[in-house]
């Protein structure tokens, strides 16, 4: 911004133009030369708030997620606090016990990361890849509708019913989610179906 | 004799509704700020003089509201209509020749003599002393326009001080109820910017953001992690000098390029939106460094 030129005369009256900040124009230069100097040695550091909705179970909390880095800058994130969302109209910031462990479950040990599969036979798990994994899931699945799929009843009245095979689907869904879920499910005739709505 | 407590199961299983907006009290308001400008002097000896100096101007402020002519209060007609058309009751723009206001300046200017200043600053005071009418309307309306022209830092941060004092006042007698939101981070009482904002600590507003307007100190409620200049809700970090446990941060946003700095009360409740704005002058001198545009509007941090 310029200086209104019309104020020109005003202005002069205090040495204007010498000084770009209030510290410096009020006198207080050596202050800000100070802070400055000791301000430089450090370095910024970046935290992440992320917001998110609780894993657990179908009321859907709204939780805020801490991380040290930025994402954005190409920094690598670490959680490092999990906690209610104030703002959340579900819950207004309060958690029930397990959504407040939420962080203890990302960061368990124990926490499935990849897919691991046991052979038949084997006592020990052996980690495979994602495409490895959904190829022998839709492999058995496909088996298993092709050998129990009940076309008719007795009467012989079609009904694709799908028995030997259930499926339950994860609780922290949109009701958008839930629909493509129940579509998908209930299109190849699996009749156990649950969404986790209640844990 | 000892009374029994009594259960008060009211307490427990409620949702609480945040309050929108947070009027000012303004004299517990410069009270309060001055005592923490002065906390702020006795802990950084480097900035000590320059919060030592606005402890006092701040002091000044708060003496002086018992001595001023009542503010005559918005009229709920306008205050209607105003919400109406989505606009803050206060229409600043109108205030700059307002006699309550312009009393209060010449007030200001008159008692800030006896501060102890620099010279510059001094000479400043004085040349608003003897500023003429024209001037002193030019000072006031760049305040209560958010704008502080390059170069005259000095004369605006006394103007600064005497319109915070009369928007204080005004903004305290508004109706807390009426008031709607009229943009992201401008203030539903005067359409002002914030200086900051802060996460509060406390009942019902526990964790929640309130950002404080510059100009009146309306305290008003917004989503957090969202930022105040663009409205975004992606790309934003909050940064801070070299620790991540840092009570004042600052909001930056990759959309738009701007920050503004979030205090954190719910860690330290004695945080205040514009003392520790100048407290934390460090944080600015980094953020301007790293080439991101300050959002936040501080009279006392003009020039970053």
């Amino acid at each position: 911004m310029n200086i209104d030129l019309s104020r020109r005369s005003f202005l002069k009256l205090f040495g204007a133009g010498a000084a770009a900040t209030s510290l410096g124009a009020m006198g207080f230069g050596a202050a800000e030369a100070a802070v400055a100097a000791h301000v430089r040695q450090f370095k910024l550091a970046a935290t992440t708030e992320t917001r998110n909705i609780c894993t657990y179970c179908s009321v859907a909390c709204g939780i805020i997620m801490y991380s040290k880095g930025d994402l954005n800058a190409g920094e690598k994130a670490e959680l490092i606090h999990i906690e209610g969302d104030a703002d959340h109209p579900t819950n207004r910031g309060t958690l029930c016990p397990k959504g407040a462990a939420l962080k203890d479950y990302v960061k368990a040990e124990t926490r499935l990361t990849k897919p691991r599969y046991r052979a038949p036979g084997a006592d020990q798990f052996q980690e495979i890849t994602w495409d490895e994994a959904l190829d022998k899931i839709a492999r058995a699945l496909k088996d298993d509708r092709d050998a129990n799929l009940i076309e008719k009843n007795a009467a012989g009245t079609t009904v694709n019913r799908w028995t030997s095979t259930g499926f339950l689907a994860a609780s922290a869904t949109t009701n958008e989610t839930a629909w493509l879920t129940y579509k998908t499910v209930r299109s190849m005739g699996i009749v156990g179906f649950d969404n986790q709505a209640r844990v | 004799m000892t009374k029994t407590p009594q259960a008060d199961p009211s307490m427990i299983g409620g949702v609480p509704e945040p309050p929108f907006v947070l009027l000012p009290d303004p004299a517990k308001l410069f009270e309060t700020r001055a005592k923490r400008f002065a906390f702020l002097a006795r802990h950084d000896a480097n900035l000590a003089p320059y919060l030592t100096f606005l402890a006092d101007l701040t002091a000044l402020q708060a003496k002086l509201l018992a001595s001023l002519p009542p503010v005559p209060p918005i009229a709920p007609e306008k205050a209607r209509q105003a919400r109406e058309f989505s606009m803050p009751p206060v229409e600043r723009a109108s205030l700059a020749e307002d006699p309550t206001l312009v009393a209060t300046f010449v007030a200001l200017i008159a008692a800030a003599a006896d501060l102890e200043m620099p010279e510059s600053a001094r000479q400043a005071l004085s040349a608003v002393w003897a500023a003429d009418e024209e001037d002193r309307r030019w000072l006031l309306s760049n305040i209560l326009s958010d704008q502080i022209p390059e170069g005259a830092a000095a004369p605006h941060l006394f103007a600064a001080a005497a319109v915070q004092i009369h928007m204080a006042r005004l903004a305290a007698a508004l109706d807390p109820k009426a008031l709607i939101p009229v943009g992201v981070g401008i203030c539903p009482s005067c359409g002002g910017r914030p200086a900051t904002s802060s996460v509060t600590g406390g009942q019902e507003i526990d964790n929640l953001r309130y950002a404080a307007c510059a100009c009146c100190a309306t305290r008003w409620n917004e989503v957090r992690v969202k930022c105040l200049c663009c409205g975004s809700t992606k790309g934003l970090a909050y940064r801070s000098a070299a620790t991540h446990e840092a009570t004042v941060k600052a909001e930056s946003c990759a959309e738009c390029g701007s920050w503004v700095k979030i205090l954190y009360q719910v860690k330290n409740p004695s945080l205040d939106p514009i003392a520790d704005d100048v407290g934390s002058l460090g944080l600015d001198i980094l953020m301007k460094d790293s080439g991101a545009t300050r959002g936040g509007f501080n009279p006392y941090l003009a020039g970053y």
